[in-house]
């Protein structure tokens, strides 16, 4: 049992490893820098950069379903004083994706995700605000096609997980 | 005149949809250097880089792929005005252009719609545009209004300026293009502590309380700075310093009364174009532009 | 046929190897670009293994019983007659025809004849300029005639003609004539069989590393500075003060500056964290608390004793990297996550430390740059049975590995000049 654990930790990790810039992670010594540099970990002792990759890099994938990876907010201060210049925020977004089916997604981000692959934006375009771009002189801007940029999102599988994942947010989402 | 430079204009959703005072401003401005904006309707959303991002990745970088395939398709070089599908874009590019397998795996995704990217694409935001191309010496020529008497905090925001290896911008944490912009208007530049620190904004949907005491954050280190206004490039940065200041102000219990403006509209009163920014200004700006207009010598 | 042998740099790695081949009879022209030798050695004070001064180093058997040393400056540098010393002295040229080297030097003058000057001083007395002393702290000064630290080789003194007011003076003062305010810059060439790189190391002025406001205050020092500080012969008498005078109760010290960073150098300076706990152990004995922030510590086998001391000494450790050194309140502030509570920490300090990269000087001379490799180092045979290298110049590293690297290339260079011992 212990053992199919592991496995599982593992494979997080070499799944995270192969994404596009993930590899940079292996270059982490653990210096801590990021977690001084980080604005919200300022305010938020629990939410440590360092310890999140430390995690990763051990092959404990339980960050994935950790709200707080949510908490980042993707400044880059931290990758811009990293000294091994580790993609630090990217590899939470990583975390995050695999956080995905457990629900590990606001429902903002939810809702938004759903506008996006149904219409092409990622807020839905009012009718006032069409008159008001007219108003101002500005052009319209026409739709994409809908149907090839669907066609594409099935083939990556996001269609089928938007429909089925349920966020573990509340709705009073904040704490 | 000459034949208009003509960039393709990626117009993505917040801009248009939310605040095309934005994109008014943008486009009359650059009118006065002879710029065009282009649109093409197989733009989609870019998609955001702070939520999106960590539901699929892959689908992220799919779907900013194949927008700057339609940007590559026209032959021009894009220009985003907000900052988030700068960023997407202009990160997702990067990523292409490094990444052999991906650029693969994309483009036999995009082929079905006929569409190729390469990676070596230029995609530039308002400062690349009015910095690099136009030239500040162009732009100071079309100052008529100088607008001496203004003090102004320029607040980059995260996205427009990092990663530098996407972003081509000028430094990842002491920048001075937008500075150098404002200063073209004759406005002083207020040194405001943390030039690069977040508007708090990504964080809204996750957890409002710390986005909101970042942001309030923020608006103290501006006041504290003694701006007239904050001006800002990204609509992001924009809803969270101007839309939200009240309510941060209500929360913290304090008072911020910071006029924020988009570079356009900045740039808009340095030339002359007042007008075009009173005419929505009841509509866009929560935080009153009187005092500022009063200080400019526009009507309020 | 007698050989000579052009050695680059007169630091303690260059001392050495240009002694040991004097000794095996080769004649050596020793190039000094300052106008003292010793190098960075001259600025650290005490020095490991043995917390000595650092111009003590050398090889003899007469000082430290039973060591292989002896002080330099009462070694026979400038009194061999096979070895000439040029200091004030740069590199303008090496050109290689048929296997013999033609090197082009450019002296500086010193105004001060080394021959007849008995350095009885009078001279420095009677100077009326006053200017900041380069190797001084807190606002210590020197005159326009001066002598960079009392024990340096040469004696002599020298003017810096920059602050001089050729008031005359010191001339008419000085009963040997010793001294030409006239006197002019000098070039010369010297045939030589072998070149020996011993260019050293220098602390890298840490202006620009993001988060440490160097630049903005004086109580964000280095150990170079901070040695200046302990020095008991230097411009504080050995008491380490802030920038406003106060005596410091609390020092934080931060391991690997822009060292180990893709951004800055790319390395590990080798020597940092042992002169930092040196630093440490001294600054406990003067009853000051000291905390280190550091990755992990590189400390050799050699000077292991340093550690142990300074745990029993009381120095704390917290294991992370600051991010940054803020002035708050005028004082130093160290942000820093201690990765073993996993706490995010606000030390305040009167006093940091910066472990600044040691940074190669080999690379800020053109007429060297075919010897260059990684980071500036250069390999200890640089051209094989032709140039070598010794010491820092090799890449970082602590005094007695300098020294001993120093008497290996000397058996080399004699073995391939001479055809073998
Ligand atoms: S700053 Fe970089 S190297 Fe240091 S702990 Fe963070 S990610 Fe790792
Ligand atoms: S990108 Fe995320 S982890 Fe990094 S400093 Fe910003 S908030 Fe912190
Ligand atoms: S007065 Fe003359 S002899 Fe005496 S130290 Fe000066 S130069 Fe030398
Ligand atoms: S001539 Fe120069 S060095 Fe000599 S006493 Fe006058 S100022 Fe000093
Ligand atoms: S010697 Fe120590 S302080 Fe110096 S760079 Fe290496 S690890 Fe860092």
């Amino acid at each position: 049992m212990v053992k199919q654990e592991t496995m599982l930790d593992l494979e997080f990790r070499s799944w995270l490893l192969e994404q596009p810039e993930g590899e940079t992670l292996l270059r982490c010594y653990q210096c801590g820098r990021c977690t001084s540099a980080c604005p919200v970990a300022e305010i938020e002792p629990s939410f440590n950069p360092r310890l999140f990759l430390q995690k990763i890099l051990i092959g404990d994938k339980s960050i994935a379903e950790n709200q707080l990876v949510w908490n980042c907010l993707t400044c880059e201060q931290c990758e811009v004083r990293c000294p091994e210049h580790v993609k630090i925020p990217h590899i939470l977004i990583l975390a995050k994706v695999r956080g995905l089916m457990a629900g590990n997604v606001p429902l903002a981000a939810l809702d938004r995700a759903r506008t996006i692959i149904s219409e092409g934006r990622s807020l839905s375009v009012s009718s006032p605000m069409l008159k008001t771009r007219t108003k101002m002189g500005l052009p319209d801007l026409g739709t994409p096609s809908m149907d090839q940029i669907v066609a594409m999102l099935a083939d990556i599988g996001i269609v089928g997980k938007l429909e089925n994942v349920k966020s573990v947010y509340g709705d009073a989402e904040d704490e | 005149m000459s034949k208009p430079r003509t960039y393709t204009y990626f117009p993505g959703c917040m801009i248009p949809y939310r605040l095309p005072h934005f994109e008014l401003t943008a486009r009359e401005v650059l009118k006065k250097f002879n710029v065009e904006l282009e649109t093409h309707s197989e733009h989609s959303c870019c998609p955001e880089p702070t939520t999106f991002t960590g539901v699929d990745f892959e689908a992220w970088v799919t779907i900013a792929a194949r927008n700057v395939a339609v940007s590559e398709s026209t032959g021009n070089e894009t220009v985003a005005l907000c900052s988030g599908c700068f960023h997407t874009l202009a990160v997702a590019n990067h990523m292409v252009q490094e990444d052999e397998e991906l650029k693969k795996r994309i483009n036999k995704r995009l082929k079905k719609s006929g569409l190729e990217i390469t990676g070596k694409h230029t995609i530039k935001n308002i400062l690349h545009v009015l910095h690099k191309d136009i030239g500040l010496d162009v732009i100071k020529k079309q100052v008529t209004n100088p607008l001496t008497s203004l003090k102004i905090a320029p607040h980059y925001g995260c996205h427009l300026v990092r990663p530098l290896e996407a972003t081509h911008m000028d430094h990842a944490e002491n920048p001075q293009w937008m500075d150098d912009v404002i200063r073209t208007t004759g406005a002083e530049i207020a040194e405001i502590e943390d030039k690069m620190a977040c508007c708090g904004a990504p964080i809204m949907p996750s957890g409002e309380d710390k986005a909101l005491t970042i942001t309030a954050s923020r608006l103290d280190q501006i006041k504290a700075s003694g701006a007239d206004a904050i001006v800002v490039v990204c609509p992001t940065c924009y809803t969270q310093l101007e839309t939200q200041q009240a309510k941060v102000a209500d929360k913290f219990e304090t008072e911020y009364n910071i006029p924020v403006l988009y570079l356009g509209e900045l740039l808009a009163f340095s030339m002359g174009m007042t007008d075009i920014v009173t005419a929505n200004q009841r509509r866009f700006h929560r935080v009153k532009l009187g005092a500022l207009l009063e200080k400019i010598g526009g009507t309020p | 046929m007698t050989k000579t042998a052009v050695v680059i740099g007169a630091g303690l790695a260059g001392i050495q190897v240009a002694q040991q081949l004097t000794d095996l009879g080769i004649v050596v022209h020793l190039i000094e670009k300052e106008s003292i030798i010793g190098g960075l050695s001259t600025h650290l004070g005490r020095v490991f293994p043995t917390g000595d001064c650092a111009l003590c180093l050398d090889a003899s058997t007469e000082i430290f019983d039973g060591q292989h040393r002896r002080c330099q400056y009462r070694g026979l540098v400038t009194e061999k007659k096979n070895l000439k010393l040029h200091t004030l002295t740069e590199i303008k040229s090496i050109s290689e025809v048929d296997g013999n080297f033609k090197i082009s030097i450019k002296s500086q003058p010193r105004h001060v004849d080394l021959d007849r000057c008995v350095v009885c001083l009078e001279c420095i007395e009677v100077c009326d300029v006053n200017t900041p002393d380069e190797y001084g702290i807190r606002g210590g000064t020197r005159k326009a005639i001066f002598r960079p630290i009392p024990q340096g080789v040469p004696l002599a003194p020298l003017i810096d003609m920059e602050h001089c007011t050729k008031c005359g003076k010191c001339v008419d003062i000085c009963k040997v004539n010793a001294i030409d305010l006239e006197e002019k810059e000098s070039t010369k060439t010297i045939k030589a069989d072998a070149l020996i790189l011993a260019t050293g190391v220098e602390e890298k002025v840490p202006l620009d590393f993001p988060g440490y406001e160097y630049r903005t205050s004086e109580d964000i020092i280095t150990h170079a500075e901070l040695a200046r500080l302990l020095d008991p012969a230097g411009s504080t008498n050995g008491e380490v003060t802030t920038s406003s005078g106060n005596t410091v109760s609390e020092v934080t010290m931060v391991l690997c500056v822009g060292s180990r960073d893709l951004d800055a150098a790319e390395y590990c300076s080798q020597a940092c964290c042992t002169y930092s706990l040196k630093h440490a152990d001294m600054l406990r004995d003067l009853g000051i608390d000291v905390t280190i922030c550091y990755m992990d510590l590189r400390v050799p086998k050699s000077s292991e004793h340093y550690l142990t001391l300074a745990r029993e000494k009381g120095v704390k450790f917290l294991r992370g990297k600051p991010d940054s050194v803020i002035i708050r309140n005028g004082k130093p502030m160290t942000i820093v996550e201690d990765t073993q509570s996993q706490k995010r920490m606000q030390i305040e300090s009167d006093l940091v430390v910066l472990a600044s990269p040691l940074s190669p000087l080999a690379d800020q001379n053109d007429a060297l740059a075919e010897f260059i490799g990684e980071y500036g180092f250069i390999s200890r045979v640089a051209k094989e049975g032709r140039v070598y290298a010794c010491g820092t110049a090799t890449g970082p590293t602590d005094i007695p590995t300098s020294i001993a690297e120093a008497n290996a290339i000397a058996l080399q260079v004699y073995t391939d000049l001479e055809g073998g011992v």
